[in-house]
């Protein structure tokens, strides 16, 4: 692998920068590896790189060497919060792409109002981990097909994964769904995250949009934790996804974080 | 390549969330350290919350600084 010797000008000690692997770095001080870095290729085929260094000098001679060896584009996540991350990323020239608001979702359904909250006529909702694979797969891949053909996965924050012969990695214990007819039309993914449950990903079939299906599949969920105690989920809103936050504040979800998705291209 | 060496590693649990995007860790000593994330676990959107036992790197420059490696399941 690739070595690049470098002086850190923190101390006495010079920093190695070294390759250990194809996409893992090392800064290695006095025999001790002081920072490291990391890049990997995500579902949709972009690389996405992390860099943990104690100081910003390691983190810029890791990061050049990361660079210099890498094809662009390249992405990374911060927390918004996280001054220092982000100033030693635009220092290497990364830039903001999106950003997405974490909100916390209140599951009481006196403070979301979704206590009357009714399924349209002819929908039904069928409880987390009760779907039929089938149909979900079914509805799956009806709604990826529309997300590809209009904003794409990469502006979603929900993480997609695809098995590897490109069917979707689908665990029917996650979903909640509303049927309709013989088919299902809308579904949302709650990740059992414990104390904490993430709405991993809220979706209706365009052709069902504007008729309260999502609401009711929210208030579905949402009630059926706080029945169990849990009193606040969470999820990731797209900040240009208008429609999902004005969805997730008018229930009283408030946002708590927000990351940051930087490019280098 | 010369033999290197990984910085101490410790288990703790998160006590608080701080600014910043830092966390208030309390190692299984008693000590407690202020921790960042680790990248790993932010590309992968992994959340740390209050009560999570949490395996912490610590720097060694400064020991009560640290960055969370890894979350265990509870």
């Amino acid at each position: 692998m690739n070595s690049a010797h470098f002086t850190s000008g923190m101390g006495e000690h010079a920093v190695l920068i070294t390759r250990v692997a194809e996409r893992q770095w090392h800064a290695v001080e006095d025999d001790r590896v002081v920072g490291r870095g990391d890049a990997s290729r995500r579902p949709d085929g972009r690389i996405f790189v992390s860099i943990d260094a104690w100081h910003g000098a390691v983190f810029d001679q890791l990061a050049d060497a990361m660079l210099a060896d890498l094809p662009k584009p390249l992405y990374t996540v911060v927390d918004e919060a996280d001054l220092d991350l982000t100033s030693n990323w635009e220092r290497a020239g990364f830039t903001t792409r999106r950003r997405e608001w974490e909100y916390l979702v209140p599951t009481d359904p006196r403070v979301t109002g979704l206590g009357s909250v009714l399924p349209p006529p002819g929908v039904t909702m069928v409880a987390v981990g009760e779907a039929e694979e089938g149909p979900l797969r079914t509805l799956d891949r009806v709604i990826r097909d529309e997300v590809e053909a209009t904003v794409g996965w990469q502006e979603m924050p929900a993480e997609v994964l695809p098995r590897p012969d490109g069917a979707t990695l689908l665990d029917p214990s996650k979903y909640a769904v509303a049927a309709q007819s013989d088919e299902y039309v809308g579904l949302v993914r709650l990740a059992p995250v414990t104390r904490q449950p993430r709405i991993g990903l809220i979706a209706v079939r365009s052709d069902r949009h504007r008729r309260g299906i999502a609401r009711a599949l929210l208030a579905h969920v949402l009630g059926s934790l706080h029945r169990r105690g849990i009193e606040t989920a969470s999820a990731e809103v797209n900040e240009s996804n208008g429609a999902a936050m004005a969805l997730f504040e008018g229930i009283g979800a408030r946002r708590a974080s927000s990351n940051l998705e930087l490019v280098l291209r | 390549m010369a033999r290197t060496t990984d910085g101490i590693e410790v288990e703790g649990t998160v006590v608080e969330c701080l600014r910043n995007a830092t966390f208030r860790v309390e190692l299984q000593n008693g000590h407690k350290v202020l921790a960042h994330i680790s990248g790993k676990i932010r590309k992968n959107y992994i959340k740390i919350l209050p009560y999570d036992r949490v395996l912490v790197e610590l720097s060694p420059y400064d020991l009560t600084r640290g960055r969370i490696l890894y979350r265990y399941r509870t």
